[in-house]
């Protein structure tokens, strides 16, 4: 014991020591340089890791992460009706980034924040530069619509008519019927004049602005504000009578109700009228990331504003001057933030485009998830489990068998308690349906229900409530933290004593994310780890921490310092001269520490390769800095979402899988559960998943030194698309695995066991 | 068969709940363990009693202990409370409260219980246990307010001592003191060796020691917080060395960092390694053991082995015997004479088994009672029996809960004096697991063990063992005790018709000496 102790300390020792170890071994690196006389002290100075000028502004990066999917949407070899949805994506994307990040540092700037980030910017020079790359993408964005995509529907017989006055007489009066027969009905327009005060504006709904005057008045100049709301109600894509030739042909709801605009303010005429749209600031959700100080500041901020304040209007490109300074006035929205948009407002009605019957062949064909070979028998799920820990690969597996083991848990007589962590759950989820049957059954039933996830409250708090109904033990999160590991245990009292059943996955328990979002998952009934999955629910329910842990690593108390420890373990290997390679795949990747790790490494020559599929501060390829790093990100139809962390531990790999990203606020102030895969066989299929995606030169984009993103080179090379390779392999295996078993095959008859 | 056991901790700074499956194939394997800090033991200390709120926050987290229990299923139970509750003025109240709210049975334990409990759970481990121990022995069980020493010589257990160290204590002694850590660590160590050494001279003499073996909520933080999966169990006392020297020379910050814990526990890791080694030092052991054991654990043995589905190869009742023996000698009780009124008492206890319907466990307190018979007379040959009486119940004999402490003292003090049924105090309650046939009726038995104890000791009147190898017969009415001795027996027969009145009344049986006449 003491052994183990002594050279613990002596390594904890080193890392409370770092910085004074750096120091040192640069001067002495610096001397052996010098002498040598390659480096000049310039580029020596370069190896302060956590100089601010070696990390990228987050927003920035995520803006870039928005930019590769644009991409996609700009990308010729992609069915067309994919590109509508990547465009979709990016605008819906960008509006939640606004509501979210931008919201937060605006408040930063009224609190008068000055809090450098990590890459030394102060909240409104993040702001700055966040508002010129957005106004670069929003004008991408709109090319790519109207020079792109609008003439290569038109080809394809889909006819999107751009301005109501482009109608003619028929199907103007198509339209206009429509209007009274639909639109008009729901309609609230809405005057402004001394006694009527300007409308509270809801956040993200689209409306038209005009300038009127009263009838009667037109020698006078006065002209008066009056607006109406799009409705939400109606659908935004309107089909018009099919044309000659039988092309489909669509208008906006907005333009129908800007022909009519005379008929809901009778007694003016109408100058003009423009469709406007604006974000708020005013949802109030803070995020967590944000210093605590800082909070606090926020939320004496908050009491003084009344309403939230506009964070961004958008207008139509050509909007009347004295409206749109009306509108500037009125929401007290600054030059910066306004932007003027050719074309329509507010693209995610692309996605409703997408679903439009009758293109399907210009849309991907839908990819089953195959069956998982280990579970394709007749035996139940917890006999298939005991024959050896099970990998699951979704979508390109089937989430099935995860709700299966919830359902047959809740009717399996010898089950005695299910535990499962629930961050986002499926409307109807069957796994919520299939727990309170569970406690129905008498079994006992510990639910984690994590309230604060973003957006989704509302959704959580009436399943909770319905669980706690059933007899389930609901625990409504910790003060404080998000739960936001996902892990099931379902604890079975069998012949020889208790065995566990665990489930540890890198994505929430969600059928129908799981069919788009691609995630990892391990079952196993290995003590070790049904012993840490107990331990792991019994600090959920307010004990005492376990006086070890086997397998696992949790946040935030223990996976920061793990995942250093073994970063600098591989540099330590590297700087011994043995050979060090980290691989690693997660969404997000900024923490300063890590990143810090991840230079060192870097610079002892531990060959580091990871795949971010969003947010990277880190720099990459930058020498004397990162020129072992590399970071590809992977765009395609499924949302990349597993996290795989590879370390080659000098001979006896390590790999992991878990919930948690490199982020601040993943290890910091979230519960996260990273895993250990340790079979041989599942470990080789876990590298086999990292190397695939690393080797992707069609949907990958490689971060440059200089912080863009760019497409592999392919010239002379066999395309590698990780995820048409992954449905492929999945589709292979699983009928490999049944054909051993088909007759015709093996022109055996198999007799059924008893 | 496999059997699900809970153990309940009401401890002083912890509640804790261990699960437990009890098989024959696999022994006993921890199935579950919770802990929840809950320092009820401040209250006590503080105040003499527990406030409402702490009541309150213990009833809340037992009730989800037994929430706990019901997932598990468990089928019996046992719920202990140490020194914090035993203390307390007002402990009945909150068991009651206690059973009230959540309908567990909390049974208040005395300190030689406690310890007795883990050493089982030490002996669980068999193995190392009975090899460790065949060597000079001691375990040293650190806690938050006192350490206990218990020896081992020879596979027995010898002596087991209480002393006012403990870490906590030692930790806020040193908060008020305020000084540099040079200083702190030269105070440690003169405050441990100041009662190690005083320890050393009335109870370790000459005794030779090779292991120490530790145990303690403490050292389990040092234990485990080390680098999991490569745990190393026994320490060599140089290892032991290197690793004191570690923490010696770590600041606050570089414990947390290494042991992985709060600043709080942080403070208690040196405090903890200076005991030890001290106790290392003093001892001149050669290794130390730390088996990694908690009280629940300890509960799961003990339920294991009455449930006899566990069968140690330890004679825990022998160490208690030997223990109790050695107190005799700490007195200066004449040991032959001790040792003949054992033969005989022990010889009654088993000839008049259906006559006095007692078992096991009486026959244990019966023996520890005539070892301990004449140790008041230390004191004053005058009122020998009261001083008996208050040695034995000052005096930790480890393994007895304070109610057969109160038998035992009891049974020594009427052994020499007429019984006075309505006098007979024993002041704590036997609990709902007590091994004892009849506990309702404490002062009946402590009668019949008197009169067993008197008609024993009359048996050696003359302390020359004369009787040594007299048999036993009940014919009728009589209990015949026929002896081949040729030489004078006069006295015992008088002494044994002295007592002879008593024991009748109490058996029904009158005792008879016959002297068989040689041919």
């Amino acid at each position: 014991m003491a052994e183990k102790m002594v050279e613990k300390s002596t390594k904890t020792e080193k890392m409370t020591k770092v910085d004074k170890a750096e120091k040192t071994e640069k001067t002495g690196k610096q001397e052996k340089l010098e002498k040598a006389g390659k480096v000049d002290k310039m580029e020596l100075a370069e190896r302060d890791y956590t100089d601010p000028k070696n990390y990228v502004n987050r927003e920035l990066s995520w803006l870039e992460f928005d930019f590769r999917i644009l991409n996609e949407a700009r990308d010729k070899s992609i069915l067309l009706f994919e590109r509508l949805k990547f465009l979709s994506i990016t605008a819906s994307n960008l509006d939640e980034f606004f509501m979210v990040r931008v919201a937060s540092l605006k408040d930063q700037v009224h609190a008068r924040y000055k809090k450098p980030d990590i890459a030394g910017l102060r909240p409104e020079e993040q702001l700055a530069k966040i508002g010129e790359k957005t106004h670069e993408f929003v004008n991408l964005q709109y090319s790519t619509y109207s020079r792109s995509l609008l003439p290569a529907l038109k080809q394809q017989g889909l006819c999107v008519v751009w301005e109501h006055e482009d109608l003619d007489e028929k199907d103007g009066e198509f339209v206009d019927r429509f209007f009274h027969e639909n639109v008009y009905p729901v309609l609230t327009p809405m005057a402004v004049d001394s006694s009527r005060p300007f409308p509270l504006i809801r956040n993200k709904s689209l409306n038209i602005a005009a300038l009127v005057q009263k009838k009667g008045d037109e020698k006078e100049k006065d002209l008066e504000f009056a607006m109406v709301q799009v409705p939400s109600v109606l659908p935004r894509i309107v089909e018009l009578p099919e044309g000659e030739d039988g092309e489909h042909r669509v208008i906006l709801l907005e333009e129908i109700i800007e022909r009519n605009m005379k008929d809901l303010f009778l007694n003016y005429n109408i100058v003009s009228a423009h469709p406007f749209r604006i974000m708020r600031n005013a949802d109030f959700t803070l995020d967590e990331e944000e210093a605590e100080d800082l909070l606090v500041e926020i939320q004496k901020q908050l009491k003084k504003r009344q309403w939230g304040e506009v964070i961004r209007l958008e207008v139509e490109e050509k909007v009347d001057r004295r409206l749109l300074k009306i509108l500037k006035r009125e929401l007290s929205v600054g030059e910066e933030d306004i932007y003027e948009i050719n074309g329509p407002l507010d693209l995610t009605f692309l996605m409703k485009m997408y679903g439009m019957a009758g293109f399907e062949g210009l849309k991907s064909p839908s990819y089953t998830p195959q069956p998982v070979p280990e579970l394709m028998n007749d035996d139940d799920i917890f006999a298939n489990i005991r024959k050896g820990d099970i990998l699951l690969h979704h979508p390109y597996e089937t989430f099935d068998p995860v709700v299966n083991f919830v359902r047959s848990a809740s009717k399996d007589p010898n089950v005695l308690a299910i535990k499962q962590t629930l961050y986002r759950v499926s409307g109807h989820s069957p796994i919520v349906a299939a727990l309170a049957e569970a406690a129905d059954n008498g079994k006992q039933v510990s639910v984690l229900v994590e309230l604060k996830a973003r957006f989704d409250e509302e959704n959580n708090i009436n399943w909770a409530k319905m669980l706690e109904k059933a007899g389930c033990h609901v625990i409504y999160g910790l003060v404080g933290l998000k739960t936001h590991c996902k892990i099931t245990l379902v604890v079975r009292r069998e012949e020889d004593g208790i065995r566990r059943y665990v489930h540890l996955g890198t994505g929430n328990y969600n059928d129908s994310t799981a069919k788009l979002y691609t995630d990892c998952g391990l079952m196993t009934c290995a003590p070790q780890y049904g012993e840490d999955a107990t331990a792991v629910f019994n600090m959920l329910s307010g004990y005492s921490e376990p006086p070890t842990w086997n397998k696992l690593s949790l946040a935030p108390l223990w996976l920061r310092s793990r995942f250093i420890k073994m970063i600098r373990r591989e540099t330590e290997h590297a700087r011994q001269g043995r050979s060090a390679h980290i691989m690693a795949k997660m969404n997000s990747l900024c923490d300063k520490e890590i990143i810090a790790n991840l230079y060192e490494a870097s610079c002892a020559g531990v060959k580091i390769e990871l795949v971010v599929r969003g947010i990277c501060c880190l720099r990459a390829g930058v020498p004397g800095l990162s020129e072992n790093i590399s970071v590809h990100s992977i765009v395609g139809n499924f949302l990349e979402h597993a996290r795989i962390f590879y370390f080659e531990n000098d001979g006896s790999s390590e790999v992991y899988m878990g919930s948690a990203d490199w982020m601040p606020r993943n290890l910091d102030k979230r519960v996260e559960i990273m895993f250990p895969v340790e079979d041989p066989e599942l470990k080789e299929r876990v590298i086999h998943i990292l190397k695939v995606q690393l080797e992707d030169n069609v949907k990958a984009h490689i971060l440059q030194p200089d912080g863009t993103y760019e497409k592999v080179d392919k010239r002379g090379k066999t395309l590698v698309m990780a995820q048409n390779q992954f449905c492929e392999e999945a589709i292979a295996n699983a009928r490999a695995y049944s054909a051993g078993n088909d007759v015709y095959n093996t022109r055996v008859f198999v007799p059924a066991e008893a | 068969m496999v059997r699900t056991f809970a153990a309940i901790d009401v401890g002083s700074f912890e509640l804790e709940l261990g699960i437990f499956e009890i098989s024959d194939k696999n022994g006993i394997r921890a199935v579950d363990h919770v802990k929840h800090m809950i320092a009820l033991g401040r209250d006590t200390f503080r105040d003499g009693k527990i406030s409402y709120r702490l009541v309150e926050e213990t009833c809340g987290v037992l009730e989800d202990f037994v929430r706990i229990m019901k997932e598990y299923q468990v089928e019996d139970y046992r719920a202990y409370a140490t020194s914090a509750m035993r203390e307390a003025r007002n402990s009945q109240i909150v068991l009651e409260q206690i059973r009230v709210r959540t309908g567990i049975e909390v049974k208040i334990i005395s300190n030689s219980e406690q310890r007795f409990i883990s050493y089982k759970a030490i002996a669980a481990k068999e193995a190392e246990f009975q090899k460790i121990i065949q060597q000079g022995t001691a375990i040293v069980d650190v806690g938050f307010g006192s350490m206990q020493v218990s020896l081992f010589d020879k596979d027995a257990l010898v002596m087991t001592q209480s002393l006012p160290l403990g870490v906590l204590r030692l930790k806020e002694f040193l908060a008020n003191a305020r000084a540099s850590a040079e200083v702190e660590h030269s105070l440690v160590k003169e405050l441990v060796d100041n009662e190690l050494m005083t320890f050393r001279k009335m109870y370790l003499k000459d005794r030779e020691f090779k292991n120490v073996i530790a145990i303690g909520e403490p050292i389990l933080t040092l234990y485990y917080k080390t680098e999991a999966g490569k745990r190393k169990e026994q320490l060599t006392a140089e290892e032991f060395d290197h690793f004191y020297a570690r923490i010696k020379s770590m600041t606050k910050d570089q414990l947390e960092d290494a042991f992985d814990v709060n600043g709080e526990y942080a403070q208690m890791l040196f405090p903890t390694a200076s005991i030890y080694k001290r106790m290392l030092d003093i001892t001149g052991a050669q290794m130390i053991w730390v088996p990694g054991i908690r009280m629940v654990d300890g509960m799961a043995a003990e339920y294991a082995e009455d449930k006899k589905m566990l069968k140690f190869n330890h004679d825990f009742s022998n160490d208690i015997i030997v223990a109790s023996k050695n107190i005799a000698r700490r007195y200066k009780c004449q040991m032959s004479h001790v040792q003949a009124v054992e033969d005989s008492a022990l010889k009654l206890f088993d000839t008049l088994k259906r006559y006095h319907g007692m078992k096991s466990r009486e026959r244990l307190l019966l023996q520890i009672a005539v070892n301990l018979h004449a140790c008041g007379k230390f004191v004053t040959m005058r009122d020998a029996l009261d001083c008996a009486y208050n040695i034995i119940m000052s005096t930790e004999i480890i393994g007895l809960s304070h109610v057969e402490r109160e038998i035992v003292a009891n049974v020594v003090k009427y052994h020499d004096q007429k019984f006075r049924y309505n006098e007979v105090e024993v002041s704590a309650k036997p609990s709902r697991d007590s091994r004892l046939v009849n506990p309702e009726n404490l002062t009946l038995m402590i009668a019949k063990l008197t009169a067993i104890l008197r008609l024993a000791n009359s048996m050696d009147r003359s302390h020359l063992n004369k009787l040594a190898d007299c048999k036993l017969n009940v014919r009728e009415n009589q209990l015949v005790i026929s002896t081949d001795y040729s030489g004078d027996v006069t006295l015992e027969a008088i002494s044994i018709a002295e007592k002879g009145d008593f024991f009748e009344e109490i058996f029904g049986v009158r005792p008879v000496l016959r002297q068989k006449k040689k041919v």
